[in-house]
């Protein structure tokens, strides 16, 4: 049969692919079996396949723990992150509840006073004046006014000296201009506490007779109707009687650590205290 | 007449490596079909018989290694055979453009193929494998066959000790 020249190829194409359809029907129809001359290829390709694969696997390896190396950095950078913000997390829940420890230690300060209270925080502490004075966060729109008196969870803090609406700034115990009666709690002796710092507090004013002892403790007296009776202003840390003199040197230790306080609570006098002032 | 007798090892050893080497060393996602571009260098390069028996040895090959279905790659490599052969004739030269746009096409063919002849003849929906396997081995086949095309062409001179062939169009037959 004559066929020409320029459909000679397009006739091999056409019956090659028809010869390929039906070898492919044919494979799709048996997927099971296996011809002799696959088995051949295969016999002849694995051992080649396993020579192969012994430096590839090893290459293959090393790149994959190349990958799982960055897969760790990236890990590692992630898990930073999260630990810094973890930790920051955790930072703020060990301040709120240290805070809500002393809140409650001034909660329970404030139930035993009849005194209405207001609780403030410490926003400024006056660390480089000469003055030894905290400015607190409330003022005369929240009822305070100059002379109350200021606690802390241990004892007091001091006494107002000046109020804005909103801010009221304290003299504190260890103030030399702060002049607070006070008394020895064991001996009842009376006395002056006067501010010293840095030392702390002298008490004056006490007679040579007295015995006083390191450790006594001194609180305030109620006599100037500023504090309330037996409030803790700190102890004896030494006596010394001086030659010549009327009356004892005391170096007190304030109750309070001035450098740690955060919150104070105001004692607001009632209207009957008021007229009896 | 060696030349003959080698081809058959070399085709196998090209895809004993297709199917080791490039499988453990690109992604287990995506892969590189060599034998693909091969065929249709083939096409462009290659007489009919010649280019025919290489493409049915090469799909020959992968359906012993790899195809569980025995014909599969036989009559696609054909088919891609024909359609490179078909398009050789009607461009000028082998731009690297050109090479890649056709050897993606190719690929999407075949998977597309694949996926066909699995409904029709067996009645199984493997179409979720296109945009899966398919279509990224076509693209990175596609992005790697003018380089795959030059090295085949000064493998083709250093075999022959000749300068590489231009494409077949530009010959006489």
């Amino acid at each position: 049969m004559f066929i020409p020249k320029k459909h000679r190829s397009t006739l091999v194409a056409v019956v090659l692919l028809i010869g390929a359809f039906i070898l492919l029907t044919y494979g799709f129809s048996r997927p099971s079996e296996t011809g002799v001359l696959r088995k051949l290829v295969l016999g002849t390709a694995v051992p080649i396949k396993q020579i192969l694969n012994v430096p590839l696997k090893g290459l293959n390896s090393l790149w994959d723990r190349y990958l799982f190396l960055i897969g760790l950095e990236a890990d590692n950078r992630s898990l930073r992150r999260e630990n810094d913000v973890l930790s920051a997390e955790l930072h703020q829940y060990r301040e709120g509840y240290l805070e809500s420890l002393r809140l409650r230690k001034l909660l329970d300060l404030r139930e035993t006073f009849p005194h209405r209270t207001v609780a403030a925080r410490v926003i400024d502490r006056g660390r480089a004046s000469l003055f030894k004075t905290f400015l607190i966060d409330k003022g005369t729109a929240e009822g305070l006014q100059i002379g109350l008196p200021v606690l802390a969870d241990r004892g007091v803090v001091g006494r107002i000296i000046e109020t804005s609406w909103y801010a009221s700034r304290i003299l504190l115990i260890i103030d030399e201009n702060s002049n607070i009666d006070a008394l020895i709690q064991r001996s009842r002796a009376q006395g002056i506490l006067q501010g010293a710092y840095p030392a702390g507090a002298h008490l004056k004013y006490i007679s040579r007779k007295e015995e006083i002892q390191p450790g006594d403790a001194v609180v305030t007296s109620g006599l100037a109707a500023v504090f309330p009776k037996g409030l803790p202003l700190g102890v004896v840390t030494t006596a010394s009687r001086q030659e010549g003199g009327l009356f004892q040197r005391i170096d007190v230790s304030p109750a309070v650590d001035f450098g740690k306080i955060e919150e104070v609570i105001i004692l607001i006098p009632t209207r009957q205290e008021r007229e009896e002032r | 007449m060696s030349g003959l007798l080698l081809l058959p090892v070399a085709l196998l050893m090209l895809v004993i490596v297709q199917t080791t080497a490039l499988d453990l060393l690109t992604l287990s996602w995506i892969r590189v079909e060599v034998s693909l571009v091969v065929v249709i260098f083939s096409g462009f390069h290659h007489r009919l018989l010649q280019g025919a028996l290489l493409s049915l040895l090469l799909g020959f090959f992968l359906d012993c290694l790899t195809s569980p279905i025995f014909g599969l790659h036989i009559f696609l490599y054909l088919l891609i055979f024909f359609l490179a052969r078909i398009a050789a004739e009607r461009v000028y030269g082998e731009k690297p453009m050109l090479v890649a746009a056709l050897t993606v096409f190719c690929g999407l063919l075949e998977g597309l193929l694949i996926v066909l002849l699995y409904h029709w003849l067996l009645g199984a929906n493997i179409l979720s494998s296109m945009p899966r396997f398919f279509i990224p081995k076509a693209v990175l086949t596609g992005f790697l066959s003018p380089f795959i095309f030059a090295i085949l062409q000064h493998t083709e001179a250093l075999f022959h000790a000749k300068v590489p062939q231009p494409s077949r169009s530009l010959r006489s037959e």
